[in-house]
């Protein structure tokens, strides 16, 4: 018998999968490049300036915080800076200053994300709380940025119809010129607030529905955020995400679903009137659905929590969207949600196998 | 074939089963020296009854029942005994073992056949695979007659063979299954006339449709189980073939089932028709760090070098040896280890085949929920472990989880769950413990 050698040990399973962290956040930041060819085709070379800029910044930040905490920089490069960085940027309209989105990433990533003991530990998504930051300190640049979708045409970059109304029809009280390239939740706000002109507000609303604007909306040709104009291009990365097994199915489902539910039963001018698909097209519901209601980080681990979460941000979505002060709720209801997340799991503690409810 | 079943949650680790299952099992003959351990059951291990210098005959006690959760040892062989020491167990600790020098293996003291077994009183047959030493042979080696003796009050129902094997890598039962399939039939049936149930089932997952087919053709009744991992788990092999689930903290019992392993119906039938101690079993060698896998029958005692060399001996580097599967098995420091009854398994594992990551942080992903094959919170135990809170870690259902490794596995942060929980375990108990002192 050969002297017997002394082998490792460790404790079972001695197998593992092959998903990683580090793979699961690249996979999501290979399924946000679609929408960023769409914001190359609609927003021109700009969108690509900016969204660079702020990847940038997040990971520069990210690096920094831990070189400066003394933790192992590698973690900068895992990927989920770069998720950071790009969902701000898609957050934030192609029109604004470069240093705009700069500023949002590095907040995100110190404040939000490292202050909080970085990856894993973060109470809020990063990336939406540094739209957040950015809304609550330059209003102005942040809502007044938008700039109108063009296409490519022989080299040349030519104007579309920004939201499917015409921009006449919107400026005619003499106030609203700032509409000229606002977003379709824009016009839609709008609309909620010409009391006395109902006739008005019927006209502009049908023509925010009809099938040519609703087409718009699906392929992003509207004005918007850098990255969540273009629904079909976001969808080919969720379905990239779902064909990698990362995409979890119950929070999007439940978040778009409320989002319909409740834009059906009050986000007309009534009850019961109002037009669920234009909800889900237009804004950031998309966006938010696949990408950032779905981050791990901040949501609830147990199946129930996370369908209850996806329920709350799509009625606080469609709340602020119809008597909010903003005409998007995507993403504070998201980052109310993540809020009451603790909560949430701790309230939905499934039961063990075998267990039996005490309540009978 | 009926409908395929399965239990909720889980996941589906590569079988790796295509190393082994094809080889026929190699019967090994008793090695110049076997280590018999004296702790081969769960429960209180066998009071020696020999000493250095004895003469032991093959199937002979060397070691008594000592408790009602215990099972006496016998001898594999003809020899004499060596010494009675201390020896490194499969399961990294040390154990008290008989050393025998073999002389042959022929012949050797057997009980008296039971071959009417249909007309014997219940208490005889019982008594019958207590004396000869079947425990569990799945891997958690529980004595097998006391799975046989329900308390007063208790009515057994519904018994069912466990012939899932999901571990990957592992061939023993099926090519126990397509190999001994007369005297696996025979084994439920006294198994199920002793407990009074009267339509035994064998769970099987459908990955071995040979075997299906093959106890079909017996007329078995076979519950085709879906290939998932942990379907060969007790309590979830039970809600997978009949609907029923085991209470937290419960046996099957207590809901009127019981669960065999099917290499346990095996040694049931050559202790009860053939009078025979249960001193061999059949044990898959795989992984890539060996030649030849293979699944050999072996004499307990026999070292894993040994049964390392049967299989044509390592290859390459081999970064782990393992005891039983991949996902559940223990770690070994050593092949000098004996093989013992409830060693279904050698794994030599390659560098490539073993996941080695670092930890990372929990990023809250939840996959460990969605597959915890008992409900369990499994990140939210092992984070309060991890920072010592045991109380947390118990509410969050501690003491509820078996170790299948289906979270470790498919964490993406490479969180060594099942080491922070088993830990949680060990203190909750020891905390429960000292409060009861």
């Amino acid at each position: 018998m050969a002297e017997n050698r002394v082998f490792d040990v460790a404790v079972s399973p001695h197998v593992g999968s092959s998903k990683n962290t580090k793979r699961i956040m690249w996979d999501v930041v290979i399924a946000l490049m679609p929408a960023l060819i769409a914001a190359f085709w609609f927003f021109g070379p700009r969108a690509i300036m900016l969204v660079s800029a702020s990847v940038g910044a997040a990971v520069l930040t990210e690096w920094l915080c831990l070189k400066f905490m003394k933790r192992p920089v590698n973690f900068a490069f895992d990927g989920s800076a770069v998720v950071t960085g790009l969902l701000l940027a898609y957050n934030v309209p192609s029109g604004v200053p470069w240093w705009l989105p700069v500023l949002g990433s590095a907040f995100a990533i110190a404040v939000a994300k490292q202050a909080f003991g970085g990856l894993g530990h973060n109470i809020v998504n990063p990336a939406l709380l540094g739209r957040a930051f950015l809304v609550a300190s330059f209003p102005v640049l942040m809502t007044a940025g938008w700039v109108a979708p063009m296409e490519w045409k022989d080299g040349q970059r030519i104007d579309v119809q920004s939201c499917g109304v015409p921009t006449s029809h919107l400026s005619e009280s003499g106030e609203l010129d700032a509409l000229s390239g606002a977003t379709p939740l824009n016009a839609l706000k709008q609309t909620f607030n010409w009391e006395g002109d109902s006739e008005r507000s019927e006209e502009v609303r049908t023509m925010l529905f009809s099938r040519e604007s609703l087409k718009n909306l699906f392929m992003g040709r509207i004005g918007g955020c850098i990255g969540e104009t273009s629904v079909i291009m976001l969808l080919l990365g969720a379905l990239y995400l779902f064909l990698r097994g990362v995409l979890e199915i119950r929070l999007p489902l439940s978040y778009l679903g409320s989002v319909a539910l409740f834009a059906w039963l009050f986000g007309g001018p009534g009850w019961f009137d109002g037009n669920p698909l234009f909800h889900l097209l237009a804004g950031g519901v998309i966006l938010g659905g696949f990408f950032m209601v779905t981050d791990m980080v901040t949501t609830p681990v147990t199946k129930k929590g996370r369908i209850i979460f996806g329920i709350g941000a799509g009625l606080l979505t469609m709340v602020i969207r119809r008597w909010g002060g903003y005409p998007e709720g995507c993403s504070y209801s998201i980052l109310l949600m993540n809020l009451g997340t603790p909560l949430i799991d701790r309230y939905t503690k499934p039961l063990s196998f075998g267990e039996v409810s005490s309540n009978g | 074939m009926s409908k395929v079943k399965s239990f909720a949650g889980g996941t589906h680790p590569p079988g790796n089963k295509g190393l082994s299952s094809g080889a026929a099992v190699v019967r090994l003959p008793a090695p110049e020296v076997v280590t018999v351990p004296l702790c081969q059951h769960l429960g209180a291990p066998s009071k020696p009854v020999v000493k250095p210098g004895d003469e032991v005959k093959k199937g002979s006690v060397i070691g008594e029942q000592n408790g009602f959760i215990s099972l006496p040892t016998h001898s594999p062989v003809n020899g004499k005994v060596l010494r009675i020491e201390n020896v490194p167990m499969p399961h990294m600790r040390s154990g008290q073992a008989v050393v025998i020098k073999t002389e042959s293996e022929d012949g050797g003291d057997v009980y008296e056949p039971i071959t009417d077994w249909k007309n014997a009183d219940t208490p005889s047959l019982v008594n019958r695979i207590k004396e000869a030493g079947v425990c569990g042979m799945g891997g958690a080696s529980f004595p097998t007659y006391v799975k046989l003796l329900p308390p007063k009050g208790v009515k057994i129902d519904t018994l069912i063979i466990n012939g899932v094997e999901c571990e990957p890598y592992l061939t023993a039962d099926h090519r126990l299954m397509l190999e001994r399939v007369d005297d696996l039939v025979t084994g439920m049936k006294i198994i199920a006339h002793v407990l009074g149930v009267t339509d035994p089932c064998i769970g099987i997952e459908v990955n071995k449709p040979d075997a299906i087919k093959l106890l079909e053709e017996k007329g078995a009744r076979v519950v085709p189980l879906k290939v998932q991992y942990p379907q060969g788990a007790e309590k979830q092999l039970i809600d997978a073939a009949v609907g029923r689930q085991v209470p937290p903290g419960g046996l099957p019992l207590n809901i009127g089932v019981v669960v065999q392993n099917v290499g346990t119906c095996v040694a049931v039938t050559e202790a009860v028709c053939k009078g025979m101690p249960c001193t061999r079993r059949i044990t898959t060698v795989s992984g890539l760090g060996v030649n030849n896998p293979g699944n050999f029958n072996v004499c307990v005692g026999t070292p894993v070098s040994v049964l390392i060399e049967a299989a044509g001996g390592y290859k390459g580097d081999v970064e782990r040896l393992i005891s039983g599967g991949p996902m559940m098995g223990m770690a070994m420091f050593t092949d000098a280890a004996p093989v013992t009854k409830g060693t279904s398994g050698i794994l030599a594992m390659s560098p490539e085949e073993v996941r080695d990551v670092e930890e990372g942080p929990c990023i809250r992903c939840g996959k460990c929920v969605d597959v915890c094959p008992l409900n369990l919170l499994p990140s939210v135990i092992a984070t309060a472990s991890e920072y010592s809170r045991w109380d947390d870690s118990e509410k969050a259902g501690a003491l509820n989880c078996m170790a299948c490794g289906t979270c470790s596995y498919v964490c993406p942060a490479g969180r060594y769950l099942v080491h922070h929980i088993k830990r949680a375990q060990n203190e909750v108990r020891a905390l429960k413990r000292a409060r009861e002192a």
